[in-house]
């Protein structure tokens, strides 16, 4: 059971981390590979005004958002408005051709060394037969807190519904006079931020290091491919249950196997879903 | 340090990735698979073939055959085309960015084993001082250019069997199905089994070129196999061509001469960082500004048939006339209904 | 030997593209389907071909069953379709397309490229079929073009010529005419219906341009709606006033 609640926390970070993802492949239709970087991004920002500036956790994490949600949002219009039209496939290689630009950028800021934020987690609290921080509680309720906002804004502002319009029919949207350029720019920010959001809280959890981008973007893809790439919910569930299937594995094999597990699962579920059968399908019928 | 040993270095680590090149411009450029999955193969060949040239058990592990080289070599590459029909199995049921996911989660999940599987692979910490073939014979930096002839033969074979696959019938079907599956389909073309049968011929060359990449390196640990090394493959591939005959060789000299050249410069200890900054840097800008200015590479497709086709085919008749007026229509028939 | 399709059904969500849809082509004729847009007709196509699969009823090629089949598989018993859009193969040159349908099956394996002199008698008799068929339908000239560089009307016309060379014995045409010039549509026409007269192909077409229908078929279907409404010769079809309100009531065009 502890190791459910383990589960709950870091699939909660994984969550965050895989919205943001999933939103952009909706919108801008490719697979964003820099998004991991950017998670790595938002944790160094994160740590070095926590470590070097003594800011406050919390205000650091949200400068850190809004810091590293600009950026995103400055390279998606240098590095990839200009390629748009070329299609999925160029847009997904230069997407891996700037994540490893961010690497190599905060290798040379940063450093390969580890850094820890050193924060408290704050006192432990008993729930029955399970022990949890406040610190974990502070992260799973501020996945929650996201999430929920997340959808209100798309459901109940006029820019989430562009948002969402374009998100399931972009002709169709452009063709109602949706503004393209806002809803790419929103997005962008918003997954940008979401990233940082994630990378800070995984920071604090464990540690940051260059690596992060590279190690994690595996497992976001898994999430966001899981979650079914189009509803915040499905992505939300799919990052807890994963983060729960990694964690409770634990339990009964080697813990070095922990991503092996979620690997094998993402590939298990890409086999079963429709999905993968499906989008065959659809481009079958859309080539004819 | 601009010795000619230097240069000789680099040329036969250009030989090696403009290998691995060829053979992702095999899958990926004419059969249409992305595959991130390159050093996850690498890392099994390379595995397999250290653990069965084995002949020391006292090393730590469990597993210590001592197969000899004539016998280790093929088998490595006949091993890894296995591995590769398996991972074939469920990847090739999906299509584009699902179908590079499940090679990318296969390169990781491969590497992840290597690490936990100590017993047989000794973990993080791999094997080093590697035994070389004419190491006896050959000793200190002649070794090589030893290495670079090796490295050389690799790459005229690899050359010339992808471009004998090009320029058949398979690799016209192959090109074909990726072009428009549903169409190939129609005229009856097992699809799946075209693009299996790419996919394991690439396993069995990435298993056979292995090899030279560990006497290259003379060290086998996992981190060798991060995706760093599927990335430059692809890089090099796309700078030279995307399905272009000669494009990924040239591909992989510019990229590899470029990056290797600028470890030309003398580092003080506390920019070492920038060092290390400095090869996935250039990789990535090469492929973003690539991928926006020509994105076909410097050696396009069409280009590169055109003359092969043309050359074959030098009996029959030369330029086409431009032929845009319309035909006269054939004799109209009366209406019915 | 006849196409049958019997009580064929397919549901996308909750919305019936096809109803209890039966139908026969017979051997040697041309048969229409025609309908307003989203009528099913191109459902049915894919059911018949193995691109979809229907939910109920069965579809018969002879005593196949081809609604059990993978699209290779129906192509390999020489039912053959074309695609509304006539895309093609477009890093291959106009001969390519020929030899990507000429190629014999054998060649879709690896090992081929071995086998250089059989390949290379194969090649041998692949090409001169190709070059028939292309100067058949006077695309010859275009031959080293790549399909991009064609008018739509040329690059229908070699959709025919790729189509025939795999010996079909029943081709599904869809939407042949569409898009195309009005001087070809009646070679189009033309060369339809010496496919039946030389060479025996029965043919299943589907299309909005009901003059041309008229033209070259021997029988007609008609679907709305996923239903099969009326089924006749084109005399019959034409003074069927329902028929003729939903092609008035819809944009098709009836010259």
């Amino acid at each position: 059971m502890q190791n459910v609640v383990f589960g709950l926390v870091t699939g909660s970070i994984l969550a965050i981390a895989s919205v943001g993802f999933a939103l952009v492949r909706q919108t801008e239709n490719f697979l964003n590979i820099a998004h991991g970087q950017l998670l790595a991004l938002g944790a160094f920002v994160g740590v070095v005004l926590v470590t070097e500036h003594s800011v406050n956790i919390y205000v650091a994490g949200a400068i850190s958002m809004v810091a590293v949600g600009v950026f995103g949002l400055l390279l998606a219009i240098l590095v990839f408005e200009p390629v748009r039209e070329r299609g999925g496939t160029v847009l997904l290689f230069t997407s891996i051709g700037l994540a490893l630009v961010l690497e190599a950028v905060m290798i040379a800021w940063f450093g390969t060394g580890i850094r820890l934020y050193r924060i408290s987690f704050g006192e432990q609290h008993e729930i029955g037969d399970v022990v949890i921080t406040t610190g974990e509680i502070v992260i799973v309720a501020l996945t929650a807190v996201t999430v929920l906002s997340l959808q209100l804004f798309l459901r109940r502002t006029r820019l989430g519904r562009s948002v969402r319009a374009v998100a399931s029919n972009a002709d169709l949207a452009r063709v109602r006079g949706v503004s393209a350029r806002t809803v790419s720019a929103t997005v962008w920010f918003v997954s940008a931020a979401l990233a940082a959001m994630a990378g800070v809280m995984l920071g604090v959890l464990t540690s940051v290091n260059t690596e992060m981008g590279w190690h994690n973007i595996l497992i976001i893809l898994a999430a966001a491919v899981l979650g079914g790439l189009g509803s915040i919910y499905g992505v939300l569930v799919a990052g807890l249950v994963l983060g729960i299937v990694m964690d409770v594995s634990a339990l009964y094999i080697d813990t070095s196997y922990r991503s092996v597990v979620a690997f094998g699962l993402l590939v298990l579920v890409l086999l079963v879903r429709p999905e993968g059968i499906f989008t065959l399908r659809r481009r079958q019928e859309a080539t004819v | 340090m601009t010795s000619v040993v230097f240069w000789v270095g680099v040329l036969t680590l250009v030989g090696f990735y403009g290998i691995l090149a060829m053979i992702l411009n095999m899958e990926g450029g004419w059969g249409g698979m992305w595959d991130l999955g390159t050093a996850g193969l690498l890392a099994v060949a390379s595995y397999f073939f250290v653990i069965v040239t084995l002949d020391d058990a006292m090393l730590g592990t469990r597993f210590a055959p001592g197969w000899p080289l004539w016998l280790a070599w093929p088998a490595s590459a006949v091993f890894t085309g296995i591995v590769a029909f398996l991972v074939s199995l469920p990847a090739l049921r999906l299509r584009r960015e699902y179908f590079l996911i499940t090679t990318f989660a296969f390169a990781e999940i491969i590497r992840q084993l290597i690490v936990v599987q100590d017993d047989l692979t000794r973990g993080v910490i791999g094997f080093s001082g590697l035994d070389r073939p004419f190491d006896d014979v050959v000793t200190g930096r002649d070794y090589n250019y030893v290495l670079l002839g090796l490295v050389a033969i690799g790459v005229v074979v690899v050359f010339l069997i992808t471009r004998v696959v090009a320029r058949s019938s398979f690799g016209l079907l192959l090109r074909a199905a990726r072009d428009n599956e549903a169409l190939a389909l129609s005229l009856g073309r097992k699809v799946n089994r075209m693009r299996r049968e790419t996919f394991v011929l690439a396993g069995v060359l990435i298993g056979a070129v292995a090899p030279l990449y560990l006497w290259y390196i003379r060290a086998v640990t996992p981190q060798l196999f991060a995706p760093a090394v599927t990335f430059t493959a692809w890089s090099a591939l796309v700078l030279g061509g995307l399905g272009s005959i000669a494009g990924p060789i040239l591909g992989a000299f510019l990229l590899i001469v470029f990056t290797e050249a600028v470890g030309l410069v003398d580092w003080s200890p506390d920019q070492a960082n920038l060092a290390t900054a400095l090869e996935p840097f250039l990789v990535g800008m090469l492929l973003i500004v690539v991928l926006r200015v020509r994105p076909q590479g410097l050696l396009g497709e069409r280009g590169a048939f055109r003359r092969a086709t043309r050359r074959d085919r030098s009996d029959d008749a030369t330029e086409p006339p431009a032929n845009d007026a319309l035909p006269a229509p054939a004799m109209s028939t009366p209406r019915s209904g | 030997m006849e196409l049958v399709v019997q009580s064929v059904a397919k549901h996308f969500g909750g919305v019936a593209a096809l109803d209890d849809v039966s139908l026969r082509a017979s051997q040697g004729a041309i048969t229409a389907l025609i309908g307003p847009n989203g009528a099913g007709k191109t459902t049915l196509f894919n059911a018949m071909t193995g691109f979809a699969k229907a939910d109920k009823g069965t579809i018969h090629f002879g005593d196949v069953r081809l609604d059990r089949l993978t699209p290779w598989q129906v192509a390999r018993h020489g039912v053959i379709r074309t695609f509304q859009t006539p895309v093609g193969f477009p890093s291959l040159t106009v001969l390519e397309n020929m030899f990507a349908a000429g190629a014999p099956h054998a060649a879709a394996s690896v090992a081929s490229v071995l086998r250089f002199r059989a390949m290379r008698a194969e090649a041998r008799t692949s090409a001169d079929r190709a070059k028939q068929l292309l100067r058949e339908l006077q695309l010859w000239d275009l031959r080293d073009r790549y399909v991009d560089e064609l008018s739509t009307g040329d690059r229908k016309l070699l959709e025919f010529a790729r189509q025939l060379m795999m010996h079909p014995r029943v081709l599904l045409l869809d939407e042949p005419a569409a898009g195309v010039a009005p001087s070809y549509v009646d070679r189009l026409a033309e060369v339809i219906r010496s496919l039946r007269t030389e060479r025996g192909i029965s043919c299943v077409v589907i299309d909005h341009n009901l003059a041309f229908i008229m033209q070259i078929a021997d029988h007609i279907h008609v679907l709305d709606r996923g239903r099969l409404i009326a089924s006749g010769t084109p005399k019959e079809i034409a003074d069927n006033a329902d028929v003729m309100r939903i092609y008035v009531g819809s944009s098709a065009v009836a010259s």
